[in-house]
């Protein structure tokens, strides 16, 4: 068991061996270097499995494997030398990771012989590399073992989503739509490399997990009161895991900067179905997951990080509830259900968390890969009002897509109902204790009947009524790569939830909370042993907890409120669109309707940040830049011009006058030092 | 019977403002040069004095530095001189005022 991990570091190397090799021989691959990323993924699979069964019966792993640059000890409480090294480092929560991103990579990989090649595509080597180097980008991240080298790959899965988001470059809306998911998420990474500078320079490592980790150093500096660059140490691992949280905010698409995401769906809807599930915003939320011991030190930042979720949760939910592009609805769910991860993380609920994000990884990608298949059926329409009907004529498509709907929906015993009401359990007994946490439960709880209703808005419109288009009523016939990865993804988003049946166990008392036990073990400080104990116990404890009666009452509560809701959202959506001739209800919004279509006016105002605020704001400095500063230098400049243009005339190019003035200036300095020196008097 | 010092300092400053009234009057470039070499002299005169008086030699063994100095100034000097002669057809010091800016 221990040679899996001396393997682990082909997890991702399968992916870049694949991603050279669609590069270079692309063209005469046969499928274009399709096969050749299935067999890389679906060995990364492999192997990744190999290395969460050696974590379960050896333990964790942390390996260093090439140290690139050692540093001086002038960190503020590191006594030895920094070092900047690539590792891996295989826990319970990595290997998870590992999992379900080289299993969607694989799927996606396999959906996309269906979507792409069959369609004809062109640049199809193109799409197969940047597809390998997205994989293998994200898994590499996934095991990065320190903060440094996640920051490097975690750019590399930005730069890729680039890349792919604008595949099809020569049409107007995705070389746009790549620049706005480049630049909305590289501000936020700005932040996230001062975070990095700043730990790295505060504890002198970076290392995630295990002996000299910056968790650790953290924890000891908190522990000791010292101060760190003068200031109290929890306030500065307050400021530096926002900082951090700037680059997760960017990449998991949080309020304010999710705008990048649904302009992210001019990408071909198998990107769409890796960037959501599995790869670039599942980023963030893993790296939150990835240093939440980190976070544990800090009431303040676990709060913003709660608050931010809440709030993403609801406002991109309702922004849902109008869209007519089946991919722009699954867009803004994405945002709201990764809002949902962020509120279970910032309440503690790391379990909940985690395990929402794996849940997520699966309903998610199997809707938009259903949404792929979809949009192939309608021979390539995304509008909802143009479609309809598809139930019958797509049975495969319909019945996966509504597992997935339902999970989305949250509707029991779907996985997608164990994980979310889990989040909202934890948000619920520490709002009952925290009572200004009620408020993020309540933006959560709300954002749950949204949810069930856009789901089931977009599942009655796309499959229910009567065909609206003549593309539906001669759907295009979708094969079988197309649909054996939806009946994978299908039966595990029905599944998944077995993982961790919270609620069962704590009314039963049986012991079926499988991630919990996964998740518990892990390097150090780095487990969720470790980090209940941190949030929950003790005197330093982050949050208390409280139940509504008997903690059997409150986990039926909680339940019951949240499934409530979304049967009533899913209800209305299917009153008022489960008819045979739907119509445009959400127009009768009136002012809502317009201020949701326009999203809120997020984008209008970020414009406006930007051509508004930050352009006159450059000018100025432009033309200080221009006036001032250069204006010295060229100032000194055209005085010693001006000047020296006069004083030349002095020249007159007999040799006798120099002479004279040599004889004069002698005579000048001697009278001067005469006079200096007192001669005359 | 030895000279006072004074004598040679007052006999060097004659020289010198011989020279140099040469330096600043004449137009002629063989007058100038040889106001130069009266000025260079009128230094070797005091040198060589003050180094009788001091009783050391370093003064007389500048003064020969002086001597190879002036030969060499004198050998520029002629060949500038002939130069001039040959593009102006005269020695006139203020006739070539073409080098400035």
């Amino acid at each position: 068991m221990e040679s899996a991990f001396e393997f682990a570091p082909a997890i991702a190397l399968f992916p870049l061996a694949a991603f050279v090799i669609a590069l270079l021989f692309g063209r005469q691959l046969p499928k274009r270097g399709a096969l050749v990323g299935i067999v890389a993924t679906g060995a990364s699979l492999v192997f990744s499995l190999w290395a969460a069964l050696a974590v379960a019966t050896v333990g964790s792993h942390r390996e260093p494997l090439f140290e690139w640059a050692v540093g001086e000890p002038t960190s503020e409480t590191g006594v030895e030398g920094i070092e900047f090294t690539f590792g891996i480092l295989l826990d319970p929560l990595s290997t998870l990771m590992l999992v379900i991103v080289s299993l969607i990579a694989l799927l996606v990989h396999v959906f996309s012989l269906g979507y792409m090649n069959a369609e004809g595509e062109t640049g199809l080597p193109r799409y197969y590399a940047e597809l390998g180097l997205f994989t293998f980008s994200m898994l590499a991240f996934v095991f990065a073992d320190n903060l440094l080298m996640a920051f490097i790959f975690f750019e590399l899965v930005g730069l890729c989503s680039y890349l792919l988001i604008g595949f099809w470059f020569r049409t107007e809306s995705a070389p746009s739509a790549a620049k706005k998911a480049f630049l909305v998420t590289r501000f936020g990474d700005y932040f996230f490399l001062l975070g990095v500078v700043a730990i790295a320079a505060t504890f002198g490592t970076l290392g995630f997990a295990g002996e000299g980790s910056f968790v650790e150093a953290a924890g000891e500096a908190i522990d000791a009161g010292e101060s760190l660059f003068g200031v109290d140490p929890e306030l500065w691992v307050t400021i530096t895991g926002l900082l951090v949280l700037g680059g997760v905010i960017g990449k998991s698409a949080q309020f304010p900067l999710h705008t990048w995401l649904p302009d992210a769906m001019e990408g071909p809807t198998t990107v769409s179905a890796l960037i959501h599930a599995a790869t670039m915003v599942a980023a963030g939320v893993y790296l939150v997951a990835r240093m939440f011991g980190y976070y544990a030190l800090s009431p303040t930042a676990l709060a913003v990080i709660a608050f931010v979720g809440a709030f993403t949760a609801l406002f991109a939910a309702t922004m849902g509830v109008v869209k007519d592009d089946i991919k722009q609805v699954l867009a803004y769910s994405t945002i709201s259900q990764y809002g949902y991860m962020m509120l279970g993380l910032g309440v503690g609920g790391y379990v909940a968390g985690v395990f929402h994000l794996m849940n997520h990884a699966f309903f998610k990608a199997l809707l938009f890969l259903g949404a792929g298949s979809v949009i192939v059926l309608a021979h390539h329409k995304q509008d909802m009002w143009e479609m309809g009907g598809l139930k019958s004529k797509a049975p495969v498509t319909y019945y996966t897509f509504l597992a997935g709907a339902l999970a989305l929906a949250g509707i029991i015993p779907f996985s997608g109902f164990w994980s979310k009401d889990e989040i909202l359990y934890d948000a619920l007994i520490v709002g009952i204790e925290q009572p200004v946490f009620l408020l993020a439960y309540a933006m959560a709880l709300l954002a749950v009947f949204f949810t069930g209703f856009y789901t089931f808005r977009m599942v009655f419109l796309t499959f229910h009524g009567e065909p609206r288009s003549d593309a539906v009523r001669d759907p295009h016939p979708v094969g079988l790569s197309i649909k054996l990865p939806l009946v994978v993804l299908g039966v595990l988003a029905v599944v998944a939830g077995v993982a961790n049946l919270a609620p069962v166990a704590k009314l039963t008392g049986l012991e079926i909370t499988f991630l919990e036990g996964w998740l518990e073990g892990g390097i150090g400080e780095a487990s969720y042993l470790a980090y209940s104990g941190a949030v929950f116990e003790g005197a330093e404890a982050v949050y208390a907890t409280g139940v509504i009666g008997t903690e059997s009452t409150t986990v039926l509560v909680a339940a019951g409120v949240s499934l409530l809701l979304a049967f009533s959202g899913a209800g209305a959506a299917w009153r008022l669109y489960g008819v045979p001739e739907p119509v445009r209800h959400t127009e009768s919004l009136g002012g809502a309707y317009r201020l949701l279509r326009a999203n809120y006016y997020q984008d209008e105002y970020q414009v406006w940040l930007a051509s508004g605020f930050t352009l006159p704001l450059a000018r100025a400095a432009d033309r200080f830049d221009q006036g001032v500063i250069d204006g010295v230098v060229n100032g000194v400049s055209s005085v010693s011009l001006f000047g020296s243009g006069r004083l030349k005339r002095l020249q007159t190019g007999i040799v006798t006058n120099y002479a004279a003035l040599l004889v004069l200036g002698f005579l000048a300095l001697l009278v001067a030092l005469g006079v200096h020196g007192g001669w005359f008097l | 019977m030895t000279v006072p010092i004074e004598y040679y300092v007052l006999l060097s400053m004659a020289v010198f403002c011989i020279g140099l009234f040469g330096v600043l009057t004449r137009r002629n470039a063989l007058m100038f040069l040889m106001s130069v070499e009266l000025m260079l002299n009128a230094a070797n005169i005091n040198l060589i004095a003050f180094a009788f008086y001091h009783g050391n030699v370093t003064g007389q063994v500048f003064a020969l530095f002086t001597m190879a100095l002036a030969a060499a100034e004198v050998a520029v000097g002629l060949g500038i001189i002939l130069v001039l002669y040959r593009n102006f057809r005269d020695v006139d010091v203020t006739v070539p005022s073409a080098m400035r800016w």
